[in-house]
């Protein structure tokens, strides 16, 4: 008797139609058996992993502290898992005392021995969960395998091992990651290496300047900018030495960490950069005056509310707004600029900080502006306008707007 | 004419296997890549990113028009959205309603004179205004101009940040979201340009305080229909085209832009239709005459949940004004097909959209009316007509159940059993009539858009009444 494969085949002249009908019928079974496959599985994995964590946490401090035998779970890779998740997740927001126990029982319980062994001799995904755990653990012994795995020829391995390390947030970890770049350069993106120096020097800083000196093309500009983040008040007269770099990323970093320094000579040398031909730099110099909270940065902030680059004029704004106490003066000295485009910056910094109110009153109430000047400045602060501007000064504005940025 | 039947059959048939198959091997790609990006997040925790000071601020870009049923929860949402440095700009575009009353009640909106330089030609605007509850949030009321791209203008003038975010009004954004779509950004500053995220159908799911509680099926078929069309256009196309680096299109919805870039194309053009296919076409036109090093990437788990039509006629309006886009933005590029100094965008993202994205309306509906034709004339082999129905139905039905499974695999949001089999089945009920139909909205589209109608038309919305709101 014929079969129905038979009956189909002689049903025309295409038999690789019939072919590809039958292999996509077939691929809709699998598709639907898988999905439903999966899902009946998944439930009763998340239903047994439930109740396991259930179980777990409740007998936790007798877990962690040794009364239960590490052997009743170590062995069982199902429950390490759990033990070692929820030891992590407790690691994130545990204070000083509580990490150190936790520590401690990663430790004794051999967690930590397992994952260094994982992240030396696994490879490809089982290996990269290794290192990102290590890195959580934030344990010291782990630093080598990281260490080491920042020389694998793979780029997520390197970064995983960047991240990880990043995370432990030591100066070895720094050193470690410091003596990589300097024999390889920069391979690996560079975001994730600042991300992990910041983390990692903010306790010494100083670990970056030998590296800075040698360093070459974009390591130096990264190196820079983590140095920009977590240079500290006593390093000023060492930042110094990085402001007349060629490099305008470095002179930027100069700017932002000058504005954690505490020597008087920050003042001077960033209102030197507020003049840089570069605006970036221009932007932190501009920034790290603002910071200082000095009055004496004044005139260099009002030199950045005149700038033609749209950001440095708000962030001086911003600047003059946040260090002012004396609104009615500085408003003055505004409009002495002739800058509509920086008055304009001014007034949006003013109004932003809900701080309208205050200058008016402070115009009102001035005793250092004459009388005329007074009704001045209160009808540009009403209209937001310089008023009517002499045709050489309107022909000026249209010449800059067109090339602002 | 016999002949030319018998032509027009095959042609229809071997159009119908190509595409399929292209689609097949985008599904195998999707499979992969995903799997890659699913185990890359595991070294990667969003909390490093939260915390970094390194993060570049975002300004998020909201235009509003008559959006009054939605804009309270969506810019709520959006201001509690986890990101280090935010600034959202929502853009009044002219509402008859009450969008700007809503957010001056919502918000305490005080007038101010924000920097505001018009470098990018927009619809004049009215006023400016900063909330008094959340100094993070401006809002442009500006004279209506018919365009959502007018309104992003006008946004790109206020804004303050190296990045744009682009969300519709009526989409609401998953809290981890901008953290999710910046990980490209944070891993390559320098080459990354532009980001996608996913977006995923609202109605029907459950909302509180402006973010998403649960994520549910709808309950009309037409709309449980587009959930499938968009697993599949964003976990099977968008997936596949990043990869190649040849994504053409970032959805209007949820997109980030280097806001530099934006504004050297010209930031969107103004009488655009489809304005999110037009930005990323310029993009890639201008890097690549540039020969810029560049990634225009997709990710596949930011998600943002938005409303679609829940009507055949807002829907039938809907497709046919994307495809109006599609046209529009492709006759614009056409100077760059088969050009080597636009690569790969030349050689096949472009060929691509045009047979098989704009093309594809109208060789389906013609090979319909020829296989009817032949059948009425007594030449059409009812083996072949068999088979070729056959064929093309389960073909399809294995790439529709294919997203739903690379969905079930990756992100797995419908976690109630029923809206899984709901879903299975539709996969096997979408071919037809609603892909007739589509068809038929889809050629409306191109008919309209030749025969000079350019308008972008209204949709019916529900507001966030679609989803439900406790």
């Amino acid at each position: 008797m014929e079969s129905v494969f038979d009956k189909l085949w002689r049903l025309g002249p295409a038999p690789f139609v019939l072919k590809a009908i039958v292999v996509a019928i077939v691929a809709d079974v699998l598709l639907l058996a898988f999905i439903l496959l999966r899902r009946t599985r998944r439930k009763r994995y998340f239903a047994k992993r439930d109740a396991r964590v259930f179980q777990f946490r409740q007998k936790w401090d007798a877990l962690i502290s040794g009364q239960i035998p590490f052997e009743s779970w170590r062995k069982k890779p199902f429950d390490r898992r759990i033990v070692e998740t929820i030891a992590l997740d407790a690691f994130e927001s545990a204070g000083p005392e509580e990490s150190a126990r936790l520590l401690k029982f990663l430790r004794a319980s051999g967690l930590i021995e397992k994952r260094i062994y994982e992240a030396r001799h696994h490879t490809g995904w089982r290996r990269l969960r290794a290192l990102a755990a290590l890195g959580r653990t934030r344990a010291p012994e782990g630093i080598l395998a990281l260490a080491e795995a920042l020389r694998d020829g793979s780029e997520e391995a390197r970064l995983a091992a960047l991240r990880g390390l990043g995370s432990m947030a030591c100066p070895r970890a720094a050193e470690e990651i410091l003596a990589w770049v300097s024999e390889a350069g920069l391979v690996v993106p560079a975001l994730p290496l600042q991300s992990a120096l910041i983390q990692c020097c903010v306790e010494r800083p100083r670990l970056l300047l030998p590296h800075l000196k040698v360093a070459r093309g974009s390591l130096r500009e990264v190196l820079g900018r983590v140095l920009g983040e977590v240079a500290t008040p006593s390093m000023g007269l060492d930042l110094l030495q990085f402001v007349e770099d060629d490099m305008a990323e470095l002179r930027a970093a100069a700017a932002r960490a000058l504005a954690h320094s505490q020597s008087g000579l920050a003042l001077d040398v960033l209102s030197e950069l507020v003049r840089d031909r570069i605006w970036f730099v221009r932007l932190r110099a501009i920034v790290s005056l603002g910071q200082l909270s000095d009055r004496r940065a004044k005139p260099a902030l009002l030199r950045g509310l005149t700038d033609s680059h749209r950001m440095v004029r708000l962030r001086a704004a911003e600047a003059l707004v946040g260090i002012d106490t004396e609104m009615a003066d500085t408003f003055a000295q505004v409009l002495a600029t002739r800058d509509r485009y920086g008055l304009h910056a001014y007034l949006t910094a003013v109004e932003n900080a809900d701080l309208l109110g205050k200058l008016g009153s402070d115009l009102e109430q001035s005793t250092s502006i004459g009388p005329e000047e007074k009704e001045r400045l209160q009808n540009v602060l009403r209209s937001g306008s310089l008023g009517v501007p002499d045709k050489s000064a309107l022909e000026n504005v249209a010449k800059n707007a067109v090339v602002l940025p | 004419m016999i002949r030319f039947l018998e032509i027009s059959n095959y042609t229809l048939f071997w159009y119908y296997l190509a595409s399929n198959i292209a689609y097949l091997v985008m599904l195998l790609v999707a499979f992969k890549t995903s799997a890659a990006h699913q185990h890359r997040l595991e070294s990667h925790r969003l909390a490093w990113i939260k915390e970094s000071p390194l993060a570049p601020p975002i300004t998020i870009i909201v235009p509003a028009h008559n959006e009054e049923a939605s804009i309270r929860v969506e810019v709520r949402n959006l201001l509690e959205l986890d990101y280090p440095e935010l600034e959202i700009v929502v853009v009044n575009d002219g509402s008859d309603d009450g969008t700007l009353d809503e957010m001056r009640q919502e918000f305490r909106l005080r007038p101010v004179r924000s920097v505001y330089v018009a470098s990018l030609k927009s619809a004049p605007v009215r006023g400016l205004y900063r909330s008094g509850v959340d100094a993070r949030l401006l809002v442009i009321d500006k004279e209506p101009a018919g365009s959502k791209a007018d309104a992003i203008n006008a946004a790109l003038n206020a804004a303050t940040s190296p990045y744009v975010c682009i969300v519709d009004a009526d989409s609401v954004l998953e809290r981890d979201a901008l953290l999710r779509i910046m990980v490209p950004v944070l891993a390559d500053p320098k080459r990354v340009v532009a980001v996608g995220g996913i977006i995923r159908v609202l109605n029907g799911s459950e909302i509180a305080k402006g973010n998403l509680r649960r994520a549910r099926l709808p309950r009309k078929s037409i709309e449980i229909i587009q959930v499938i069309e968009y697993l599949r256009a964003f976990l099977i196309g968008r997936e596949a085209w990043s990869q190649g680096n040849m994504l053409m299109i970032i959805s209007g919805a949820f997109g980030v832009f280097r806001t530099d870039l934006v504004r050297a194309v010209g930031g969107y053009r103004p009488n655009t239709i489809g304005e999110d296919f037009d930005l990323v076409a310029r993009l890639h036109k201008h890097l690549l005459e540039k020969r810029a090093e560049y990634r225009i990437h997709f990710v596949p788990d930011p998600m943002c949940w938005t409303e679609v039509p829940s009507d055949l006629k807002s829907l039938s309006r809907q497709r046919a004004r994307w495809q109006k886009g599609l046209l529009d933005v492709l006759w614009l590029t056409r100077g760059m097909l088969f050009r080597p100094r636009y690569g790969r965008i030349g050689f096949f993202a472009l060929p691509y959209l045009w047979v098989f994205e704009f093309a594809a309306p109208v060789i389906e509906i013609l090979g319909i009316a020829t296989i009817i034709l032949a059948a009425v004339l007594g030449v059409l082999s009812r083996a072949f007509f068999l088979q070729f129905l056959l064929f093309g139905y389960t073909f399809a039905t294995v790439i529709s159940i294919g997203s739903v499974l690379q969905e079930e695999i990756t992100y797995k949001r419908y976690n109630d059993w029923q809206d899984v089999v709901r879903l299975v089945s539709y996969c096997f009920f979408e071919h037809f009539p609603y892909r007739q139909m589509h068809m038929f909205w889809r050629l409306q589209g191109i008919w309209q858009y030749l025969r000079g109608d350019h308008v972008w038309g209204t949709l019916k919305r529900k507001g966030m009444q679609s989803a439900s709101v406790p």
